[in-house]
C-alpha cells in the first residue's frame, strides 16, 4: 500500500514542483555563521577566523543550490543514485 | 638523415605521427627529441607541464626504433607523444593533483591504467601537466604552480581543471593529452583552448591509479586536435578494469571503424531552455554546428538547472568527504579558494545531499527518454570564450556571474548523469569556443561520427595559435 501511494504521489507531484520553500530566507540572518561555527567544532576543524566569511559565503551558495533541489517533489520510493552504471 | 628531413611534427596529428614512425619516415627518437625541445622552448610561456619524463620517454622511443629495426610490427600509436594531468599516477613521481600537500606523498609505484594502455599501444609519455588544485576548478589557475596559459592569448585562462592538458595540446607541445572531467574539466578547457575533447560514458574508461575528486562524478578522457586522434586514443583505452570499482564490465566497442559513416539517418536536436546561449559567441558556435548538421529541432532537457544545482551539492559534499582529514591537518596548505569551498561542503547537511542523489536518478530517467526521439543533442560547452587570467566575473545576459563557479554551467547537467560528450571547437576569431555533442549512454560512436563529419566540412577545427 505504501509503495503504491508513493507511485501515485510521483505522477501527481513530480510534474508540478511545490513552490520554493526558500529555506534560506526563513532562517535567522546569522544562521549560516552559526552553522559554520558549530559544524567546525563537530567535525574537528580548526578555522582561522579570517576564513569564516568565505566559508559562510560558500555554504550559503551550496544551500541555495540545495534548496532548488529540495523543493522538487519526489516520491517516497525514489532511489538515490550515488553510483550507477549508465 | 632521416631526422634531418623529418621536421618537428609540431602540429601533426597523432595518426600522422604514428603512420610516419611505422613507415620509417621518421624515428620515434626524433619525434620525442623534437617534442622535448618544444617543451623546453615554449612551456615557460604556457606553463602547462609540472614534470617532464625525459629519460623515460627517450628510452621508450629507442625501444620502439629498435623493434622496428628488427622488423617487428609497431603498435597503432607508435611514437605518439602524450602527457597527462598531474592527478594520474606516473611511476616515480608523486601524484600532485595540483596541490602543495601531495608533494609530500611518496612517488607512485605504478602508472595509471590509462597510461599503461596508451603505452602498450606505442604512445610515449613525456610528462605531467598543470591543473587546478584537487580538480575543484574551472579556470586552469593554480596558486602553487601558477596558471596554465591559453595558447591563443597568453593573458587568458585555459579553463580547468585540466588546464595544462588544454595548453599543451592547443599550444602544439603534444598531439594528445589526458585529463579528468568531474563537472566539465575536459570540455571547458577544450572550449577555451579550441580542442576536441571526449568525456566518455561514466564507467567506460578506467580511473585506476588516479587521484579522485568526486567518485560518483569522476571521468577521465583524451584531448586532441582531431576527432580521429580522440577516437584512436579512446579505442586504445577502452575495456574493463577491476581496479576501478565503477568501471563497467563491458567489452570494448571500437569507434575508429565507424568514423566515416557520416551523419545520415542520425536525429540531431539543439538543447533549448536552460542551454539557450546568452552570449554572441556561444550562439554563433551552436548555430554554425546546428546549421551544418541540418539540426533544426529544439529539445528541452527537463530540469537542467536543478540538475546543475544537484551536481553542485554532491560535488561539494563528496569532495569534502575525500579531503576531511587533510582539512583537519593541513588546511593552511590549500589554495584558500578551494579550501573554503571544501570546508563549506563538509558542513552541508547529509539530508540535502541524499535528496540531490535521489533527484539525480529521477533526472537520469527523464533525460534517457529523450534518446528515444533523438540520437544526439547539441549544447554550448562554455557560456563564453576564454576570460582573462584572474578575471573574477563575466556577464551572461543581464547577470554578472563568478567565473570560477560558472564556466561549467552547461557541462554540469550532462556529466551529472554520465552521458558521453564530444566537445568540438568552432574556430571563431579572435578566440575559439566549443559545442557539446551529447549522446546516449555507451554511444560515443554517435558523438564521434558527428564530430568527424563536422571536421570534414571544416565547420569545426582546432585553430593553430600564432604563439
Amino acid at each position: 500500500m505504501k509503495r503504491k501511494a508513493g507511485r501515485k504521489a510521483k505522477s501527481a507531484r513530480a510534474k508540478r514542483p511545490r513552490p520554493a520553500r526558500a529555506a534560506a530566507e526563513t532562517r535567522p540572518k546569522n544562521s549560516i555563521e552559526v552553522l559554520v561555527a558549530a559544524s567546525a567544532q563537530a567535525l574537528g576543524l580548526t578555522l582561522d577566523p579570517a576564513w569564516h566569511g568565505s566559508i559562510a559565503f560558500n555554504l550559503g551558495l551550496i544551500l541555495r543550490h540545495a534548496a532548488l533541489v529540495d523543493e522538487f517533489a519526489l516520491p517516497d520510493d525514489a532511489e538515490p543514485a550515488p553510483v550507477f552504471h549508465a | 638523415m632521416l631526422e634531418t628531413a623529418a621536421g618537428d611534427f609540431a602540429w601533426d596529428s597523432a595518426a600522422n605521427i604514428a603512420a610516419a614512425v611505422t613507415a620509417g619516415r621518421v624515428s620515434a627518437t626524433h619525434i620525442v627529441d623534437a617534442t622535448l625541445a618544444r617543451i623546453r622552448e615554449r612551456d615557460p610561456l604556457l606553463n602547462s607541464f609540472t614534470a617532464v619524463t625525459e629519460r623515460r620517454a627517450l628510452a621508450r622511443a629507442q625501444a620502439l626504433d629498435a623493434a622496428r629495426a628488427k622488423g617487428q610490427k609497431l603498435p597503432p600509436l607508435a611514437g605518439v607523444p602524450f602527457a597527462v594531468k598531474n592527478l594520474f599516477d606516473v611511476a616515480g613521481l608523486p601524484t600532485l593533483a595540483g596541490s602543495k600537500i601531495n608533494r609530500d606523498m611518496p612517488p607512485a609505484a605504478r602508472d595509471a591504467a590509462l597510461i599503461e594502455r596508451l603505452e602498450a599501444a606505442g604512445a610515449i609519455l613525456v610528462g605531467a601537466l598543470n591543473m587546478g588544485e584537487y580538480a575543484y576548478d574551472f579556470t586552469g589557475e593554480n596558486i602553487h604552480d601558477g596558471p596554465s596559459r591559453n595558447p591563443h592569448d597568453l593573458d587568458r585562462m585555459t579553463g580547468g581543471s585540466s588546464g595544462g592538458s588544454g595548453a599543451a595540446v592547443g599550444g602544439g607541445l603534444v598531439p594528445l593529452a589526458l585529463g579528468s572531467d568531474t563537472n566539465g574539466s575536459i570540455r571547458v578547457p577544450s572550449s577555451l583552448c579550441g580542442l576536441f575533447g571526449l568525456k566518455a560514458t561514466y564507467g567506460r574508461l578506467s580511473r585506476a591509479r588516479t587521484f579522485p575528486f568526486v567518485a560518483s562524478l569522476d571521468h577521465l578522457g583524451p584531448f586532441a586536435r582531431t576527432t580521429r586522434d580522440l577516437a584512436l586514443a579512446y579505442d586504445t583505452m577502452q575495456g574493463f578494469d577491476a581496479d576501478d570499482p565503477a568501471c563497467a564490465d563491458r567489452a570494448a566497442e571500437p569507434v575508429v571503424p565507424h568514423l566515416d559513416k557520416g551523419t545520415g539517418g542520425l536525429r540531431i536536436a539543439v538543447a533549448a531552455g536552460y542551454f539557450k546561449s546568452k552570449t554572441a559567441e556561444a550562439v554563433a558556435a551552436v548555430d554554425s554546428v546546428a546549421s551544418a548538421l541540418g539540426a533544426n529541432r529544439d529539445i528541452d532537457i527537463p530540469q537542467a538547472e536543478r540538475a546543475r544545482s544537484a551536481a553542485f551539492v554532491i560535488t561539494a559534499s563528496e569532495g569534502a568527504s575525500l579531503h576531511l582529514d587533510r582539512l583537519r591537518a593541513r588546511a593552511k596548505d590549500y589554495d584558500p579558494a578551494v579550501r573554503d569551498r571544501l570546508i563549506a561542503g563538509a558542513m552541508t547537511p547529509a539530508s540535502l545531499v541524499v535528496k540531490a542523489q535521489k533527484f539525480r536518478r529521477w533526472y537520469r530517467e527523464e533525460v534517457l527518454k529523450l534518446f528515444a526521439e533523438v540520437d544526439a543533442i547539441l549544447a554550448p560547452a562554455t557560456p563564453c570564450t576564454a576570460p582573462l587570467i584572474g578575471q573574477q566575473t563575466f556577464r551572461l545576459g543581464d547577470v554578472e556571474l563568478p567565473v570560477r563557479a560558472n564556466l561549467g554551467l552547461y557541462t554540469q547537467p550532462i556529466s551529472f548523469i554520465g552521458l558521453p560528450v564530444v566537445a568540438v571547437p568552432v574556430p571563431l576569431a579572435p578566440l575559439p569556443i566549443a559545442v557539446q555533442i551529447i549522446a546516449a549512454p555507451w554511444r560515443e560512436d554517435v558523438a564521434l561520427r558527428i564530430a568527424h563529419a563536422l571536421e570534414a566540412q571544416g565547420v569545426v577545427a582546432a585553430p593553430r595559435p600564432a604563439f
